[in-house]
Formats: C-alpha cells, sequence, structure tokens
C-alpha cells in the first residue's frame, strides 16, 4: 500500500481536472465512434481493455519504465526519439508529442527540476515530448516511485477515455462510473504482471491507430486525437 | 504572469491576449480587422484559435492573405471551449511558447477562444489582457444578465452596431447599461464588416498591453 502522502499525490495527479490538455485527446474515441465502431457502453469496456493490453502495456508503460530509470536528459531523450520512431501514425505521434509537451509545461512551471532541465531540450528537437516518457519525469519530479508511476499513466488514460465518451455521448454519467470500474480491474491485472526488463516498446491496435489517424482528414472534430 | 513578469527573464516575452464570447458575435471577424491594423502599426503579430469543432476558424484566418498562415495556430477544445482557456489552459500556453519559439520577435499573440456563453473566462495564467465580444444582435439585455465574461473582462466589445436599428436596439442605452455593470470600465463599440471602431481597439492593446505611448 502507499503512504498517505504518495496516496494523495496519486489523487491529484491522477484527478482528470489535473491541467495538463488531457481533456482535449481522444485517442481513437472520437474517430471510431464517428465511423459507428464504438456505440455504447460495451465497446467502450472493449475499446479500454485494447487500448491498455496491447498500447499502454507493451508501448507506454515500457517507455515510462526506462524514461524513470534514465540516469540524465539525454538518456531520456534517447527514449524519447525511440518513442517517436516506434510510432507510425503521424496523428498519434503528434497527438502524444502535444499531450507530453504540455504535462512537462506544468510541470517545469511547478518548478520540478527534472522537467526544467528536459524542457529546455524540446526547442532543439521537435521529435521529443512523448507522453510516457515526460510522465516519468513528471512523476519523478513528485517523488513518485515506478508503481506509483505506472498507476497514475495508466489511470489517467483511462480517465480520459471514458471522459470523452461521455463529452461525445457515447454513454451516459453513470454508465462512466461503470466502465470506470471495469477499467479499474483491467487495469490491475495488466499491473500484476512485471514487464521484463528488455521489453522492447510495441504496440498492436490497428483500429484505434487508424481512426486516430484518419483524425485529420475530418471536417468535424473536436478532440485532438 | 503579467508582461513585467515575463520581461524579467532574458528577452521580453510576447504578450497574450484572448479573445472570447459567444457564438457568432464576431471573434473571428474581430481578429481579421486587428491583424492589419496591428501590423500597419509595426506590431508582430501571432494568433491562436480555438474552433469549438473543426478549424474553420485558423483556416479562415490562414486563408486571409492577412499573415503568414505559419503564425496561425489551432488548438482543439475537446468539446470544452472554456476549459482550455480557463481551467486548463496549458494546451494554449504550449502554443504560444512554441509561436514565440518559432518566431523570436513576436509582441503579441492573439488568443481567440472557440465561441462559448456569457460565462467564459480567460485565466491570467493564459492572457495578459482579454477582450469579450457581445453583438448587438444578441438583443441589448446581454450586459444586464451580468455574465462573467461581461463583467470580468478587460474590454468589453460591443459588435455588429449597425444592427442596432433593426433589431430594436437602443445602442447607446446598451452601452451605458455595460458601463454600469462594469463599474465604468471600458466598452468599446465595432462594427466590424465596416472596420467601425477597429481604431479604438489597437489603441487600448497598443496601451494597455504593449505599453506604448
Amino acid at each position: 500500500m502507499f503512504e498517505t502522502a504518495t496516496a494523495l499525490a496519486l489523487m491529484q495527479y491522477g484527478d482528470s481536472a489535473y491541467p495538463a490538455g488531457g481533456f482535449a485527446f481522444s485517442w481513437g474515441v472520437e474517430g471510431l465512434a464517428a465511423d459507428g465502431l464504438l456505440d455504447g457502453q460495451a465497446d467502450l469496456d472493449a475499446f479500454i481493455g485494447e487500448h491498455l493490453a496491447f498500447r499502454w502495456n507493451c508501448m507506454d508503460r515500457p517507455l515510462l519504465t526506462r524514461a524513470h530509470r534514465a540516469d540524465d536528459p539525454a538518456a531520456v531523450a534517447a527514449i524519447d526519439r525511440f518513442a517517436e520512431a516506434s510510432t507510425p501514425s503521424a496523428q498519434m505521434r503528434d497527438g502524444s508529442r502535444r499531450a507530453g509537451r504540455a504535462l512537462l509545461g506544468v510541470s517545469a512551471r511547478l518548478g520540478g527540476p527534472l522537467c526544467v532541465r528536459y524542457r529546455a531540450l524540446l526547442s532543439s528537437d521537435v521529435r521529443l515530448g512523448h507522453l510516457p516518457v515526460v510522465q516519468a519525469l513528471v512523476y519523478r519530479d513528485a517523488a513518485l516511485d515506478l508503481r506509483a508511476a505506472e498507476l497514475v499513466s495508466g489511470w489517467t488514460l483511462v480517465n480520459g477515455l471514458v471522459s470523452a465518451a461521455v463529452r461525445l455521448g457515447v454513454i451516459g454519467h453513470v454508465e462512466a462510473q461503470q466502465s470506470l470500474e471495469t477499467a479499474r480491474r483491467a487495469l490491475v491485472d495488466v499491473l500484476a504482471e512485471p514487464l521484463p526488463d528488455d521489453l522492447a516498446p510495441s504496440s498492436f491496435t490497428p483500429l484505434i491507430d487508424i481512426a486516430v489517424s484518419r483524425g485529420g482528414s475530418r471536417a468535424v472534430r473536436l478532440f485532438t486525437t | 504572469m503579467n508582461p513585467l513578469q515575463r520581461a524579467a527573464g532574458s528577452r521580453i516575452a510576447a504578450a497574450r491576449v484572448g479573445i472570447g464570447g459567444p457564438v457568432g458575435s464576431g471573434k473571428t471577424a474581430l481578429v481579421e480587422r486587428l491583424i492589419p491594423a496591428l501590423m500597419a502599426r509595426g506590431v508582430d503579430l501571432a494568433i491562436i484559435t480555438n474552433d469549438l469543432v473543426t478549424a474553420e476558424d485558423a483556416e479562415r484566418i490562414r486563408r486571409s492573405g492577412l499573415i503568414d498562415p505559419a503564425r496561425v495556430s489551432a488548438v482543439e477544445a475537446g468539446a470544452c471551449p472554456h476549459t482550455v482557456i480557463r481551467e486548463d489552459p496549458t494546451l494554449n500556453i504550449e502554443a504560444a511558447d512554441d509561436l514565440e519559439r518559432r518566431f523570436p520577435g513576436v509582441e503579441l499573440i492573439l488568443i481567440e477562444s472557440g465561441g462559448d456563453n456569457l460565462a467564459s473566462t480567460f485565466s491570467r495564467d493564459l492572457t495578459d489582457f482579454w477582450m469579450f465580444v457581445i453583438d448587438v444582435g444578441g438583443g441589448d439585455d446581454i450586459p444586464r444578465k451580468r455574465g462573467p465574461g461581461v463583467i470580468r473582462c478587460d474590454t468589453l466589445v460591443i459588435n455588429k452596431t449597425d444592427l442596432a436599428p433593426y433589431v430594436g436596439v437602443d445602442l447607446e442605452r446598451m452601452r451605458q447599461q455595460a458601463l454600469a455593470v462594469r463599474d465604468n470600465r471600458p466598452v468599446l463599440l465595432t462594427n466590424c464588416r465596416k472596420g467601425e471602431g477597429i481604431d479604438a481597439v489597437v489603441s487600448a492593446i497598443e496601451r494597455d498591453v504593449l505599453f506604448r505611448a
């Protein structure tokens, strides 16, 4: 269990109201809903499960882990560039960077030393700033250990997906709480399995990737991704 | 952070001016009038738009020929136009920081919010100064409703003054009521279609934001 101070920090950083621009990213919810492929709570629960198992757990989580263990900004930047190179969808890359840079900006303004140093690198390399890499720095600055950092990262993803679904009218507010409970169980299962140290980040979420990639061509769009 | 605080850093940061208001009140039209007017006075300028469901406003400004399209950034509001300018303005702040990185001499960034309601206000973390645009067509009772946008903005702009006789609005009474609910803080009248009143808005920005004489 976490100590009280850590638990409170988890609530703060995992709160959907934490000001890091998360409300503007649907990570495929909007696109799939627009194409009729996500309609109602059952679809949303399956979608979240796919995100957690086949993207967050095998892509974001190992990136976060590596960045959380990285010794210096240069090592973090190398992981960040790997994230860029490992994400084929331009819209997904752009979304990850925009979300990451927004989060990094908040933490830097709050004086997080790792974030301040890393933010200074961003202007020199447009490939830097991916969300899971930045999350590692932000949560290190907040004195969260890797386990806590994983928890917040996974939970903020789930919270963002459910929130987007509510705003798009895919589900109602009560169904949203049911979806969050389902997602909580899925996240517990995923986190119960430790990652092998040598696991190479990868993902396989073709429908989600296509939905996000088509975002730029949609005439009507509420979300960045 | 105000301009003086930011100026205490290694270089003078661009001033950030928010332009909010209800859907259809003329925010984009005001921006389109302000661009040439400010550029004519030598102001180095960039724009951010927060479209609600499309990039229409950003594209309209990019294609206007008034400004280098690279100086116009669009930020999606995720169905929450007030959130992106108030509770969580980080995406707009990052967009503004990015414009400053790409155009180091930029002095002024106009941030146009998505169409919202009378309760929308800008975070002081995002803007140094903000205007709220209402229009005569919305009715002369808008100021009396005392929405936070009307009350708290630095300058209230009442647009579409030319419509007053057609919608039964007593323009002078509307202006007086706006001044009354705002404790006589600035209220400016514009007709953006014809460019009327724009010079007064530009002068307010020069005087109160850019601190030019």
